[in-house]
């Protein structure tokens, strides 16, 4: 569903994306790791027709990233949510299904199951001026799944939600990845990549250091212990040297 | 596997579709923004409604007075004249609107979070390009409107024109602003498309070459031979504005149009509307195939162009400041460094800033080319303080859009400062300082430099001289303290925080105050110089004695309201800002 062959992406002189490929197939949940800078959020542009590669492909459901067919099928949360301050939750719901040129009927009903998935009956007819981070992330939500997109991109989903919404967005990931969506997700959260996400491609430098299941990529790095020892050997060596030699030292002396 | 082969191809939305859901956003946001406006901050929509309707009415009056004037003065070439006057109005905001379209366009489709979502939508280019474009253009032309429609009744009026020109003339408006609205449009896209690294670059530029341009005529017309309002003057004059005739002008069509309908011509008339109008569509649908093809070309190059290159440091002017300023503590000297650096590296401060007193202080140069410095000892008295009033209320204006605002800014970051070895007054103090510093330096110039050609007295120089300072003082502690005691936390966008309540509050506090120290300082000076000019009207003016006791009694006044001004802001702001949990 989300293709991506030799893309590269070169800001000035710098090259933020070097040959990438990457695929995520319809009903797959793929966990996108990488530090800061790895070229994660330039990907997700480029996926969402943003930013178009310096070369390479990018192509969604078999189009181009930045064609109408594209937009139309992809769903797309960044990690700062945008809405219409001066709607309310559900006008921009509305907004959303008039722009995607749906049934308004079909949309009413569907807006309807949105608004009690993600328990936003209290709030969801107030202007949106008066959410806090976490309300405006749910409405956001809403909006990327009321037109039911092939697609699902979402940039750091976790930020700024409470245990409870944390746990509706995650179990909404895997309903929709079961329901036959792509769903593509960025995070520093290693926690959820483990806990979800069927492939987990770690990223840095804007390459791809590994791709694969939790069990491939362990196999591969011969790290069998959690994905942060794998991941922090992948994409620095040894652990960072805030928790190095002094701390080890006073650790042991308190021991 | 792309076309009607792909399994997955969806159904795209029409441009029907997308227009409608565009047109009820707007109506929908419209109609939110009018009703929380209601509800929440009418003192602020009561202000705007009356400082709207009595600029209006002094526009209207003014306006009504000159075509009065034209018409009984100089009859037999009123229309030339008015033709003249239209013509050059109209060109001028021909470029003040493309720019300032320009401008709110690059701004709303390239740099605005709304873009960015938008573009993920099934949207088409060309069609969030005319959403955000209507919305530039009712932004930039609303200041037109208040402008042009005084004008056109007291025009109307004079000319005795029927009711169908006061219905024809908002069709001349509504269409003239599209020329300018859609140029500017296109610039945007094309300087984001072609030069996407040099935005300031080309913007500043830009406003160098328009005010070299400005100044280029403005002097020209200065130096019109003859006496004023001679014909031959006046000939000399029109000769020198015929450039904006020209009859490939938007302003010329405007000129012409306007002229024939309020003498009831209406085939002139029309013709010259139908010329601005197919232009007006012309415009607009070049800038919207542009924006079909080049506004996602645009947008990728500015997300992708930005440009690493480090601000210049200027460091030395910063170790200068630390020498020059020794006295002053140093975690303050830090906290004013770090504003002074915000400024200088803020093009929208310091342009602002350096466009309003840079057309102060021409006009203050050109004071003699008016004669204003050979005029009576009453008049000039009477203008000192009317250019010391402007120069104030300019300032008033820097330190509620710039100044009010700070507090509420740090405020997010106040962790950051909360975690230094700072007291929580002493972050206020230095904010005091800063807006002190660079206001005194700039008032003070420029009062000096209007005294100098009006060829005042060494005596009423040091008076304005202090009543600038007293101004300065004032303006700043207001500004301090109502932003600490009224912050806006949750906006992080300045000229939003300047525009609400708090705001609103700051800026009427700062001109009642301005009202305070100059009427009490320019009556009992206005009642002296008033009788040392007109011996006959002696009864109504004071004498020297009893102005040098009326002006001491003003002097202690204005020290007294100026020390409260100051303080006594701070001081609640101090209060506030010290309770105040982040």
């Amino acid at each position: 569903m989300i293709e991506l062959r030799g893309v590269t992406k070169s800001f000035g002189t710098k090259k933020a994306v070097d040959h990438l490929d990457l695929s995520v197939r319809a009903g797959e949940l793929f966990a996108f790791l990488g530090p800061n800078g790895a070229g994660k959020t330039t990907t997700i542009k480029m996926v969402c027709g943003l930013l178009r590669p310096t070369a390479g492909s990018v192509k969604v459901g078999g189009f181009p990233a930045s064609s109408a067919e594209a937009r139309q099928l992809i769903a797309y949360v960044p990690d700062q949510p945008y809405l219409y301050e001066k709607l309310t939750g559900r006008e921009f719901l509305r907004f959303v299904v008039e722009m995607y040129g749906l049934d308004p009927r079909a949309s009413t009903r569907r807006i309807n199951e949105l608004i009690e998935t993600f328990e936003m009956g209290d709030y969801v007819d107030d202007l949106s001026e008066n959410y806090s981070h976490g309300m405006k992330q749910r409405v956001v939500f809403a909006s990327a799944l009321v037109h039911d997109p092939k697609v699902l991109i979402v940039d750091e989903p976790l930020v700024g939600l409470d245990p409870r919404s944390a746990r509706i967005v995650k179990d909404l990931f895997v309903s929709q990845a079961r329901s036959g969506v792509a769903v593509l997700m960025s995070t520093h959260l290693l926690s959820i990549a483990e806990e979800l996400a069927d492939t987990i491609g770690i990223v840095d430098h804007g390459r791809m250091l590994a791709n694969g299941t939790l069990a491939e990529l362990r196999e591969r790095v011969q790290i069998h212990g959690p994905l942060e020892e794998l991941f922090l050997k992948l994409t620095g060596g040894d652990r960072p040297l805030v928790d190095g030699p002094q701390l080890v030292e006073s650790r042991d002396a308190i021991g | 596997m792309t076309g009607p082969s792909n399994p997955l191809a969806p159904r795209i939305s029409t441009a029907r579709q997308v227009g409608e859901a565009f047109r009820n956003l707007r109506w929908r946001l419209v109609n939110n923004t009018f009703r929380s406006s209601m509800a929440g901050s009418r003192l602020r929509l009561v202000m705007i409604a009356i400082c709207s309707a009595i600029f209006w009415a002094g526009l209207f009056f003014l306006f009504f007075g000159g075509f009065q004037f034209l018409k009984s003065f100089v009859r037999n070439m009123s229309d030339d004249f008015i033709d003249y006057i239209f013509s050059m109005f109209f060109l001028s905001l021909l470029l003040m609107l493309f720019f300032s379209a320009g401008i709110i366009l690059y701004t709303g489709l390239f740099q605005s979070k709304e873009s960015a979502y938008l573009l993920t939508t099934p949207a088409p280019p060309d069609q969030i390009f005319a959403y955000k474009f209507f919305e530039a253009i009712a932004y930039s032309s609303w200041a037109f409107l208040l402008l042009g429609s005084p004008l056109m009744v007291a025009y109307g009026i004079v000319e005795d024109a029927t009711w169908k020109f006061y219905a024809i003339f908002p069709l001349f408006f509504l269409a003239f602003v599209l020329i300018p609205g859609s140029l500017g449009g296109i610039a945007a896209i094309l300087v984001a498309s072609f030069l996407p690294r040099r935005p300031k670059t080309v913007l500043s530029t830009g406003i160098v070459l328009l005010i070299l341009i400005a100044v280029f005529f403005g002097v020209r017309l200065w130096r019109t031979p003859g006496d004023l309002l001679t014909s031959a003057w006046l000939d000399g004059l029109l000769s020198k504005l015929e450039f904006s005739r020209h009859p490939l002008w938007p302003s010329r069509w405007m000129s012409s149009g306007l002229v024939a309908s309020v003498k009831g011509d209406w085939a002139t008339g029309l013709f010259y509307l139908g010329v601005v109008l197919a232009h007006a569509g012309l415009a607009y649908l070049i800038a919207a195939v542009i924006a079909r093809d080049l506004y996602r070309v645009g947008y990728e190059r500015v997300q992708g162009g930005r440009s690493s290159k480090r601000p210049r440091g200027w460091y030395e002017i910063d170790a200068a400041f630390h020498r020059v300023f020794f006295f002053i503590p140093r975690p303050i000297r830090l906290l004013i460094l770090k504003d002074l650096r915000t400024f200088r590296r803020d093009p929208a401060q310091w342009s602002q800033f350096l466009i309003f007193f840079g057309l102060l202080a021409f006009y203050f140069i050109n004071i003699r080319r008016l004669s204003y410095d050979t005029e009576h000892a009453s008049w000039r008295n009477l203008i000192s303080f009317l250019n010391l009033s402007v120069t104030a209320l300019i300032l008033s204006t820097f330190t509620s859009r710039f100044i009010f605002p700070l507090l509420s800014l740090e405020g997010r970051n106040f962790w950051v400062l909360g975690l230094l070895p700072l007291e929580r007054a002493s972050i206020l103090w230095g904010k005091f300082a800063f807006s002190s510093g660079i206001s005194l330096v700039a008032t003070e110039v420029l009062v000096v430099l209007s005294d100098l050609m009006l060829r005042m007295v060494p005596a009423m120089i040091l008076l304005h001289v202090g009543m600038v300072a007293i101004l300065c003082f004032g303006l700043s502690g207001i500004s301090v303290g109502l932003g600490a005691r009224l912050p806006n936390l949750k906006e992080d966008d300045p000229s939003k925080i300047a525009a609400g309540f708090g705001g609103t509050l700051n800026l009427l506090v700062s001109l009642v105050f301005i009202a305070a120290i100059v009427t009490s300082l320019a009556l009992p000076c206005h009642l002296y110089y008033f009788g040392q000019d007109n011996p006959d009207y002696s009864s109504q003016a004071i004498t020297e004695s009893q102005f040098h006791f009326w002006l001491s009694v003003a002097i202690g006044v204005s020290l007294v309201v100026g020390i409260l001004g100051t303080i006594l802001p701070l001081r609640i702001g101090i209060k506030s800002f010290e309770k105040i949990e982040f």
